[in-house]
Order: structure tokens, then sequence, then C-alpha cells
């Protein structure tokens, strides 16, 4: 499995989108606002889980800003931090 | 068609300064002129106009008193009205104070220092909370012992004339401020100060711009809708939670003191009632405050008009820190 395949698969069962697949979720969509809808403090929650699952960390807004936009973008970022 | 209930209640509440600029500029000048006292003077007129003749600001007070002292009649809550806005008076004059004649004009007590130095020697930052009561910049100010970083979750709105006790003096923000409308809500910033092991102080009592992140508790016997983000940042990085309140205890001075250090279990996931039995303690903690001391409450807004909970979240007013 992917990194982005996993995030997927996390997005939808930790943090309960509904009526949503894993397969549905595009790589580049927005996860915040129109996108995903996820809101702010599932942002906190995503930063938890892609320590716990990943063990990265991301550490303040300056890492999380751009590494938040999409399922692509937190994927790279990922990539980019266990290459490290 | 009626505005949905959340919606009523936002353009119901302003946080927008009572007065206007040249107001607030005559009590400046009467405390650079005759000190504290000749400000206080004007302040028992002031503030007995707006009450007896403005009943649009009374009524503001009204809301809180009328669930505090719930067997008071008319004159009573006049009375009582009279005694809240006085001394929210005071406290906005004694933060003129501080700056325009310097910060030996008031003196700090506070409780709980080794505490709190404790509780940030854990190394995994620490959320202050505070309320809108006695004066909150007092907290801030008194903060220097920490010897950490101190950033402060705060939108201020456009027309607020109130100046902080720092403008007055002309110095630069002794804290960090973390604005809720920044990216998601300024939720990473507060992310990062706490991982940092930073100083994180928030208002606990009041709903911030658009955030829909609330929960129900009770408070005065009814429910009411508190912010709940600062309780999941808690739980995502196991930082304490010390709910550190202050009140004007003489002419000249203030106490502030640890009430309780709240601490959120881990891995609490997404849903608002997870972390209602915290923002309860922190509800409890206020019920304690005002049984002490009931006019130094600072919401002049119907917090009790909330809309039914959705799933233990829900709207409330656009409000700033007082």
């Amino acid at each position: 499995m992917t990194i982005k395949e996993k995030l997927k698969k996390l997005l939808v069962e930790e943090l309960n989108l509904e009526d949503m697949t894993p397969e549905e979720i595009l790589d580049d969509a927005p996860l915040f606002g129109e996108g995903l809808g996820l809101d702010s403090l599932d942002a906190v929650e995503l930063v938890v889980l892609v320590q716990k699952h990943f063990g990265v960390e991301i550490k303040d807004m300056d890492e999380g800003r751009p590494a938040l936009q999409s399922v692509a973008s937190l994927a790279a970022f990922i990539e980019e931090k266990l290459a490290k | 068609m009626s505005k949905p209930e959340g919606e009523e209640q936002k353009g119901a509440w302003s946080s927008r300064s009572i007065g206007s600029g040249w107001q607030h500029r005559i009590f400046y000048l009467l405390i650079r002129l005759g000190g504290r006292r000749a400000a206080y003077l004007l302040l028992y007129f002031v503030v007995l106009y707006y009450v007896l003749l403005r009943p649009d600001q009374r009524r503001k007070s009204e809301y809180y008193l009328r669930r505090r002292f719930p067997g008071d009649g008319p004159m009573g809550r006049l009375a009582k009205s009279y005694r809240m806005s006085l001394q929210l008076g005071k406290v906005l004059v004694d933060r003129a104070v501080v700056g325009i004649l310097g910060p030996e004009e008031v003196t700090v007590d506070l409780g709980g220092q080794e505490e709190l130095l404790s509780l940030l020697g854990e190394g995994k930052g620490l959320v202050l909370m505070t309320a809108h009561v006695g004066c909150w910049q007092v907290a801030m100010s008194a903060l220097g012992f920490l010897s950490v970083p101190v950033s402060l979750l705060m939108q201020r709105e456009e027309g607020d004339l109130d100046r902080h006790y720092f403008e007055h003096a002309g110095l630069d923000s002794p804290y960090r401020i973390i604005d809720p409308r920044g990216f998601l809500g300024g939720t990473m910033e507060m992310l990062g100060v706490l991982k940092k092991g930073e100083v994180l102080s928030v208002m606990g009592d009041r709903m911030l711009g658009d955030d829909h992140n609330g929960v129900a508790v009770t408070f005065l016997g009814s429910p009411i809708l508190i912010p709940y983000s600062a309780f999941k940042l808690a739980s995502a990085t196991g930082a304490p939670i010390a709910v550190l309140l202050s009140w004007k205890s003489g002419p000249r001075s203030y106490r502030l003191k640890l009430f309780r250090v709240i601490r959120v279990a881990p891995d609490l996931g997404r849903r608002a009632e997870a972390f209602a039995p915290y923002a309860q303690e922190f509800s409890a903690v206020l019920e304690e405050f005002t049984r002490d001391h009931p006019f130094q409450f600072f919401n002049f807004y119907d917090m009790w008009q909330t809309s039914p909970p959705r799933a233990g979240a829900g709207s409330a007013p656009n409000t700033k820190g007082a």
C-alpha cells in the first residue's frame, strides 16, 4: 500500500469521512473547506495520525501549511521526511 | 426568512467598545492629570448614565445577573447591573493606568507560581486557560517568571477602541498573538507553540470568530457553548491545562489564582462529546469564580442563547478578548 493509499484509508476510517471511500478521494482534492470538508480541529487530529502511523512529526505551521493542502502534498511531505 | 439561531446570536453581539474615541481619550487625559481617582470619579457618572438611561446596554449585564441572582427583582438587578458595569469600568481604567503611569501603580499577587513552573517543566507545553473575568491582561503581564514565550489566541475587531496596557506605554506586545481567523483557525500555530514546550493562552469562555467547535456545558443551571479546541490540543500534545483567573482585590491590587489543572486524556477522537467532561470542569471553575466575585464576570451577552448542540457542537457569537 502506498503512502497516499494509506492516508486515504486513515482519512476515511479515523476522521469518519461519511459517504466516502478511500478510492473516491482525489489526490489533489483540498483537505479542508470545499474539498474533503475537514475543519481546523481535524487538522490537529491529522497531525496526530501522521505522527502515530508514519512516525513523522509536523512541527509547526511552516511545515504544516504546505503539507496539509491535499493527500498528494501530505504524502510528498511524509515521503520526504522518511527519506531523510 | 428568519436567520438561523446562531446567526441571530452573532448579530446580537458586538465586541466593539462602548463610547467613541474622544470619550476614551477623556479618561486617558484624566489619568494623566489626576491619576486613577480622577478617572474613577468620572466613571461613576458614566456608568450611571449607561445603566439608567441606556436599557440596551443594561440588558447586556442582565443575561448573566438573572442567572446568578434569580431571586432579584428589577431594582435589585438595576443595582447589580451598576456594580457589575462599574467593576468592568474600573478594570479598564486600571489597565490604562498601568500603561500610562507604569506597572507600579498596580500590584499583582500570583498564587500557584511553583505549580505553574512544575507544569511547564513537564516539557509538553502549557495551556493557560483564562476567561473574561477580572483583568486577564493582568494575568498575562504576570507571566514573565515562566521564562518561555507566551502566545495568546486573540481576535481584535475593527472598531475596538480600548487599548492594551502595553499599547498605552508604546511598548511591543509582551506576547505573540495568534489570530483565529488565520490558516486553519490558528490551530497549527497553537499546536506548534505546545510542541515547542511554550505557553499557549486561550480564553475558554467564548467562541471566537467563525469557530463552530463548541461543546455544551452547564453553567449557572443551563447549557452554554464553550470552545473545545484547547481541550483537543491538550489531548493531542499531552499539555496540561492550567485554569488561571484574576480578580480585582483592592483599589490598587489584583489577585491571580491557579484554580485548577485539567489533564485531558489522549486519543479522544473527533467527537465533541468526548471533550465535554473537561469543558464542564472549566465551567465549574467559572461558577466557583462567580460565587466569590459575582461582579467581575464580564460576559455581556446572552451566553445561554445557544443553538441546540448538534452532536455536541454548535455556533456562538463573534467575540474577542474584552
